[in-house]
């Protein structure tokens, strides 16, 4: 059944159930699970990305970290930023994407037949 | 008659069964009469909107913030004409109380000439600052349909000034909350009531207009509508309107089951309960099975029993349709018939599933932190089918001016200012964000000329342009939001304040790798020096809001950093008020973005000397603007070596990570951390009516 974009960034083998990088052609993880599990995560310090621009005030453009952190999700082969999540410090990192593997299948072989 | 809010009628957000007469005329609408039909149902529609905006006197109701709408004589709303699509879901639910309650009445009844108002947002869905008006269309003295506007109005006089209230602490501090009731009859408007209207309102001139713009609309199109089915006949007439409403949904279900089944997350976190800062969570999940999308929000947090942060379950069903009318469904009616496809289940005693007596007065905040959810879900739940459907978030978030008291010319005035209409588009697949394209939930919005606003309105804008730090960088940047100074001008008496989110924790975040926003705030400058320099003509008076923050700006004054949820306070002429809308957000990894777009970007001052550099690595003389693309390629590479060396395997980043807490005053209205479910023991609302 080939390879199927579900994103920018990630690709599903269908045949061998795999999320897999669309730059590079990775294999990340299983595509019935979270495809997180198979990136490198930094926490990135969040005034790199939205420096405050104001000294010493009590707001600023930079989220407050007691409420807000940065996390980025890589490709382990090129490095390709797959996704990042603003989240509360701590809180359980997101499963967004879960897929029907078996309905897609399903779908992607009725496409087949009618030459989609 | 309970006296008591109806919680039964407010569950009918479907289309009624379809009677016995509007089934027997669906047998006898030839197609091409019903096409041609639609489009005329929709022109008048149109007609309506325009003609209210052209009558209406408050800057929403002029600038487009405004839904016009042809009900069944059920109340369904099957014709719409609207960009605030919210409306086009929910205004049905006032015109079935009316049906329910009022019809049968023999105190109050319908009849040719009526008129009803309401803006109790538990029928509206929303808040209180929209206001509707409808009338009843009799042929015959047959009863065939309802006509009417809903329109923000922005005062309706609750504690504090603007339409919303950010210390409310019960509904009884939010003004007006009017279920639907009678104003008029035998086309004329009842002097009294219009009277007592006004007495509540700090803008009794405003108040009033915008209810005599919305009638005189209707009967524009009572009109026409009446010269329609003299033309067609009674049972086209309303086998067509039904017609609109049945197709509709069945045209939604069949592009749901195009999608691919599974299930989308996007936990939502709001930074905002009223007047001060916490942390709360709406859990949004999209079941997405064959051609029905379940919208799941348990584990959300706990309804807040003193803060304003509350929405109504109908609010929020009506602000995932804003995301699928404007991102979806753009190719269809927009109508009620839409939730045809749409189940949902809200946790009972949420924040999300308002009850009783508790403030909803910041609740479009709360939506609209939960449409950001839509956003996400949507975006990776189309992309395999239509990546042009897939977008980033446009601006979820509110940052809005509020003022009140007496402007320039000795009159009441109580507002907003209409930059929230010029937030930017999130960046998508093939493009970036357009810059200050509009609302996400007002797409036919406009933030109106500075002069128009300035003429009755007590302030003067410092400046007003696009933003180059307002949006989420990316391989596709968000839209500019616009970034604007107000100066109170020729009045000693105002009270001025900010509403929105997004000063601790972001509103609006990236998508597939794009960053979101940075943090909002506002900046006030009081008893400074503004007017006297504006007399001096001195040169280096801020001319955009990066100037506000530049060592060289020479306003003084008493400096204020304050968070974008901001009680009003009293205000002088010559203070100043700094603050941004949101740009959209960011698309894909920025090392991405194709380096002649910076380039461009830094010739129009888009981006930041600073973001080209740290966000895209950009290789360039500062000077020039010209570009050395192998040293960019060569810089781009060592980031994302780096990131591979600094980047964790998720076992390894995880065990640390979920080490880590908020602080418990962060947390005081979140509920059991990270995922609060909600217990009756956990909420006891002051009141619940049902």
């Amino acid at each position: 059944m080939s390879r199927l974009r579900i994103t920018e960034y990630l690709d599903i083998d269908l045949d061998n159930e795999r999320w897999c990088c669309n730059r590079c052609g990775q294999d990340i993880y299983d595509a019935r699970d979270n495809y997180k599990k198979g990136c490198l995560i930094a926490e990135r310090d969040m005034a790199e990305v939205h420096p405050p621009m104001v000294d010493g005030a009590a707001y600023s453009f930079t989220p407050d970290s007691d409420y807000c952190r940065l996390l980025e999700f890589y490709c382990p082969n090129c490095g390709t930023m797959l996704e990042n999540e603003y989240l509360p410090p701590g809180h359980p990192i997101t499963h967004e994407i879960e897929l029907d593997i078996d309905a897609l299948k399903v779908k992607q072989g009725q496409n087949a037949e009618q030459g989609a | 008659m309970a006296y008591e809010r109806d919680h039964e009628v407010v569950q009918r957000l479907r289309p009624e069964p379809m009677t016995e007469k509007e089934a027997a005329a669906q047998t006898v609408i030839d197609d091409t009469e019903f096409e041609i039909f639609k489009h005329k149902m929709h022109m008048i529609a149109l007609e309506g909107k325009e003609t209210t905006m052209k009558l209406g006197a408050s800057t929403a109701m002029r600038w487009g913030d405004v839904a016009f709408g042809i009900f069944t004589a059920q109340g369904d709303l099957s014709i719409c004409a609207t960009g605030i699509y919210h409306h086009a879901v929910l205004g049905q639910l006032p015109l079935k109380y009316v049906v329910k309650h009022w019809v049968n009445e023999p105190s109050v009844g319908c009849r040719d000439g009526d008129s009803f108002f309401y803006n109790d947002p538990f029928y509206g869905g929303v808040h209180n600052a929209d206001m509707g008006l409808s009338i009843p269309v009799f042929h015959e003295g047959q009863l065939l349909c309802f006509v009417g506007a809903a329109v923000h109005t922005g005062e309706s006089g609750g504690s504090e000034p603007g339409g919303t209230v950010t210390a409310a602490r019960s509904k009884y501090d939010e003004g007006l909350l009017c279920p639907p009731i009678k104003i008029g009859e035998n086309y004329q408007l009842k002097e009294d009531l219009l009277n007592m209207f006004a007495a509540m309102n700090r803008d009794p001139r405003t108040m009033i207009l915008d209810i005599k713009a919305r009638l005189a609309a209707a009967r524009i199109a009572q009109r026409r509508i009446l010269e329609v089915v003299e033309e067609k006949g009674v049972d086209f007439f309303l086998g067509a309107l039904r017609r609109v409403l049945t197709l509709t949904g069945e045209a939604a279900k069949k592009k749901i089951s195009q999608l691919p089944d599974g299930i989308y997350r996007q936990p939502r976190f709001l930074d905002t309960l009223g007047e001060d800062n916490g942390l709360v969570k709406i859990d949004v999940k999209v079941i997405k099975k064959g051609d029905r999308i379940t919208l799941d929000l348990n584990n959300s947090s706990p309804m807040l029993v003193d803060r304003p942060a509350n929405s109504y379950f109908q609010g929020i069903i009506g602000l995932s349709m804003v995301y699928l009318c404007g991102w979806l469904f753009h190719d269809l009616p927009s109508n009620n018939g839409l939730l045809e496809c749409m189940d949902w289940d809200f946790p009972e005693d949420s924040l999300v599933n308002a009850k009783g007596d508790v403030a909803t007065s910041i609740a479009p905040l709360v939506q609209v932190c939960f449409t950001h959810g839509m956003f996400q879900c949507g975006a990776r739940m189309t992309y395999s089918v239509d990546p042009s459907r897939s977008v980033a978030s446009w601006f979820c978030g509110f940052s809005i001016p509020m003022f009140a008291g007496i402007n320039q010319h000795g009159d009441p005035v109580a507002d907003i200012t209409p930059e929230i209409n010029a937030t930017g588009c999130g960046g998508r697949y093939d493009m970036d964000g357009v810059n200050a394209a509009g609302a996400f939930f007002a797409t036919m919005a406009d933030c109106s000329d500075a002069e128009a606003t300035e003429e009755d309105r007590p302030v003067m804008y410092t400046f007003r342009n696009f933003y180059n730090n307002s949006y989420g960088h990316g391989k596709q940047r968000g839209g500019a939001g616009v970034g604007y100074g107000i100066s109170v001008h020729d009045t000693n008496q105002l009270m001025l304040g900010s509403h929105g989110g997004g000063s601790k924790f972001p509103t609006t975040q990236g998508l597939f790798g794009g960053y979101g926003l940075p943090a909002l705030f506002v900046k006030m400058v009081k008893k400074g020096n503004y007017k006297q320099l504006m007399a001096e003509s001195n040169q280096n008076l801020p001319h955009s809001l990066d100037q506000v923050y530049s060592p060289d700006n020479p306003e003084q004054g008493e400096e204020q950093y304050n968070n974008i949820s901001l009680v009003v306070q009293p205000a002088q002429d010559g203070d100043t008020l700094y603050a941004y809308s949101g740009g959209g957000a960011g698309y894909g990894d920025a090392l991405e973005r194709d380096p002649q777009s910076i380039q461009r970007d830094l010739e129009d001052n888009l981006v930041t000397h600073w973001a080209a550099k740290n966000i895209y690595h950009l290789v360039y003389d500062e000077e020039s603007l010209r570009v050395d693309f192998e040293a960019t390629e060569q810089a781009r590479k060592a980031v994302r070596e780096q990131r591979k060396t600094s980047g964790k395997t998720y076992d390894e980043f995880v065990g640390e990570w979920e080490k880590q807490h908020p602080p418990e005053k962060v947390l005081a209205y979140y509920g059991q951390y990270p995922n609060p479910e909600v217990s009756e023991q956990q909420v006891q609302p002051l009141a619940v009516n049902g």
